[in-house]
């Protein structure tokens, strides 16, 4: 038999393993996976990246400096069931390699649902100081992309300048600012190939804004001689509008 | 040596291991950063109503002492080459912590380009200087001391200084776990007191508290600063408003964005390239930082040159609209024609601005010099 200090000290040293025991991390879910979704811009069929002058569908040339939107939330669809990833992001192109990862139970998706906007829930009527700062909601967070608690916030901004002629100085301003809870959109996009989530292992699809569509769809058309100018703060007709062009202004890709 | 103390000294061993294996994962470990402190006193700071958290970086806690540090260094005058000038030379409480002339004028004479910056609310702030140029308030704080034009002490002697003096010799040794002073630590304790300049009880803050009333034309002036700009008939949303909560939105009561705007002051940038000197994009030639409303009132002159002395010239270069450039900002989308607002409704925009004034935090005890 071992001494009385040896069994004290054993007996610790179970009381201590088991106490730490508790701050040990929680141990990895196995059956889940990520998917990486990377969002890139493009202008019809070439890849865009702000600051550039390009040309819009009335020949007026245009520069983007500011593309920021809110995508909330995302979701994917395994077997007719929507299974919900990422709740709110604010995608900024200014910004390099821009992307929305969402955990998911390992699967085989064929689509994903996201909203272009806030949902109402979120958008009104909730101080953005109850958020951490690092949250795409918060004071710092949202900066810029907020108007008032009664309004919510900016779901896109689609700033730049363009001119009547090209050739000249790009002196007159776009400004899109499209917000309020009617002018909250969804966009489906079934995916070209199955997206197969493994667990514990990343898949990367692509999300690719044509920006020229913002101004430009099969249904309507945005002259910017006319309305280049919406900060839709009570909801005009051409917030929703651009909206609604935006819809189908997507591509998603299964790498 | 038996089989029993062999025993023994196994366990011995192995406890000391799991128990210095387990304090690695408790998350509240006394002293875990390079200035840790035991001796000073955690200082919490009070978040006001209705505002953000305030990010407090982790190698820089506040503590009583190291607030307390800050205040006697903010206000020390042998931190300029020639003894003259603290940093509350330039940032004088009365005017919100900014200088009420355009330029600050240096030890030597000489003078900057740029108007000093107001010190309210500062914590929340996400970057520093007019043109963005530091990430971190102690970073910014780093500048002054030793720049030219300024306080002009290189930091060697500064801290040379500051170690001759058996008083902050002791303060830093509470505020910081020993007596080292590096400028480093100056600039933290520092940035400590400039952390606690929190101003939340202008009498906008006791309105939306619920403790007093705005005056009509306060009132009025509110709607305006709330609404879009431009006629209804030609602009879509437009509401003959302001359009002032754009930038200097009330998102967190902190009356700016912090982002960089070209508010359409010049049209041509050779004078001052704004952001775009940080940045080197062309596209941000003549942004500049927007600067909180509170206390505007008190902390004239306005813009980063100091060009308008009151908030009637400030209100009508935005009333008559500035002047077009290739990076005006979206939001200065009337330069062709500005805002049109009555003079009524300008002072009333202008009445609801003085709500804004804080005399509590310009006059508050804690923030005054010490020495």
């Amino acid at each position: 038999m071992q001494s009385p200090s040896s069994l004290f000290v054993f007996g610790l040293l179970v009381l201590v393993l088991t106490g730490c025991d508790r701050c040990n991390p929680e141990p990895p879910e196995t059956l889940l996976g990520t998917a990486r979704m990377n969002l890139e811009l493009a202008w019809g069929d070439e890849p865009y990246a702000l600051e550039q002058v390009v040309t819009d569908h009335n020949g007026y040339p245009v520069r983007l400096d500011n593309l920021q939107l809110y995508l909330a939330p995302v979701a994917f669809r395994i077997d007719g069931e929507w299974f919900e990833g990422a709740d709110v992001s604010l995608i900024d192109f200014s910004v390099h390699a821009q992307h929305i990862e969402s955990t998911l139970n390992a699967g085989t998706y064929d689509a994903v649902r996201f909203g272009m906007g806030l949902p109402p829930e979120i958008n009104t009527d909730i101080d953005p100081a109850s958020y951490p700062n690092s949250h795409p909601l918060s004071v710092i967070g949202s900066a810029g992309m907020f108007w008032t608690w009664a309004s919510g916030y900016i779901f896109v901004k689609y700033e730049g300048k363009f001119a009547l002629e090209s050739g000249t100085q790009l002196l007159d301003p776009v400004s899109y600012h499209c917000g309020t809870d009617a002018s909250y959109r969804t966009v489906t996009l079934e995916f070209p190939e199955p997206l197969v989530i493994a667990s514990e292992t990343t898949s990367t699809l692509t999300l690719t804004l044509d920006a020229a569509k913002a101004l430009n769809g099969t249904d309507d058309a945005i002259d910017l001689a006319v309305d280049p100018v919406t900060h839709n703060a009570q909801g005009d007709s051409l917030g929703g509008r651009m909206m609604d062009l935006l819809v189908d202004a997507w591509q998603i890709n299964v790498q | 040596m038996t089989k029993g103390m062999r025993t023994r000294i196994g366990l011995y061993t192995l406890a000391l291991f799991v128990l210095t294996g387990c304090e690695r994962c408790q998350g509240d470990l006394p002293c875990d950063t390079p200035d840790c402190a035991p001796a000073a006193t955690p200082y919490t700071l009070e978040i006001p109503p209705f505002f953000p958290p305030m990010d407090i970086p982790e190698d820089n806690p506040l503590t009583v002492e190291g607030i307390e540090l800050g205040r006697m260094l903010f206000w020390e005058k042998e931190l300029s080459a020639d003894g003259s000038m603290s940093c509350g030379s330039c940032h004088l409480p009365s005017a919100g912590f900014s200088d009420p002339n355009p330029y600050s004028t240096g030890i030597t004479g000489a003078q900057g380009f740029r108007n000093a910056m107001a010190i309210i609310n500062i914590g929340w702030s996400p970057s520093f200087f007019w043109d963005g140029r530091a990430l971190t308030l102690e970073e910014q704080i780093l500048e002054p001391v030793s720049h030219p034009d300024e306080m002009a002490l290189p930091w060697s002697e500064a801290v040379e200084r500051l170690q001759n003096s058996e008083d902050y010799a002791a303060r830093f040794a509470v505020a910081f776990g020993d007596e080292t002073i590096t400028p480093e630590r100056t600039t933290k304790a520092i940035a400590q007191f400039v952390r606690t300049l929190v101003s939340a009880d202008s009498k906008f803050d006791r309105w939306r508290r619920g403790e007093t009333f705005l005056t009509d034309a306060e009132f009025a002036g509110y709607e305006i600063f709330l609404r879009e700009g431009g006629d209804p008939e030609t602009t879509p949303g437009g509401e003959f408003g302001g359009d002032c909560f754009h930038c200097h939105g009330e998102a967190g009561l902190q009356f700016s964005d912090y982002l960089f705007r070209n508010n359409g002051l010049d049209s041509t940038f050779a004078a001052d390239a704004g952001h775009a000197g940080v940045t080197g994009n062309p596209l941000d030639s003549g942004k500049f930082k927007t600067p909180t409303l509170r206390n505007i009132a008190l902390s004239g002159p306005y813009m980063h040159d100091g060009r308008f002395q009151t908030l009637e010239e400030v209100v009508e270069h935005y009333n008559s609209g500035g002047v077009p450039s290739t990076t005006v900002d979206p939001f200065m989308k009337y330069t062709t024609g500005g805002l049109q607002l009555s003079a009524v409704q300008q002072a009333q925009l202008i009445a609801f601005l003085h709500t804004l004034t804080d005399t509590s935090f310009t006059s508050n005890p804690a923030f005054q010099d010490p020495h």
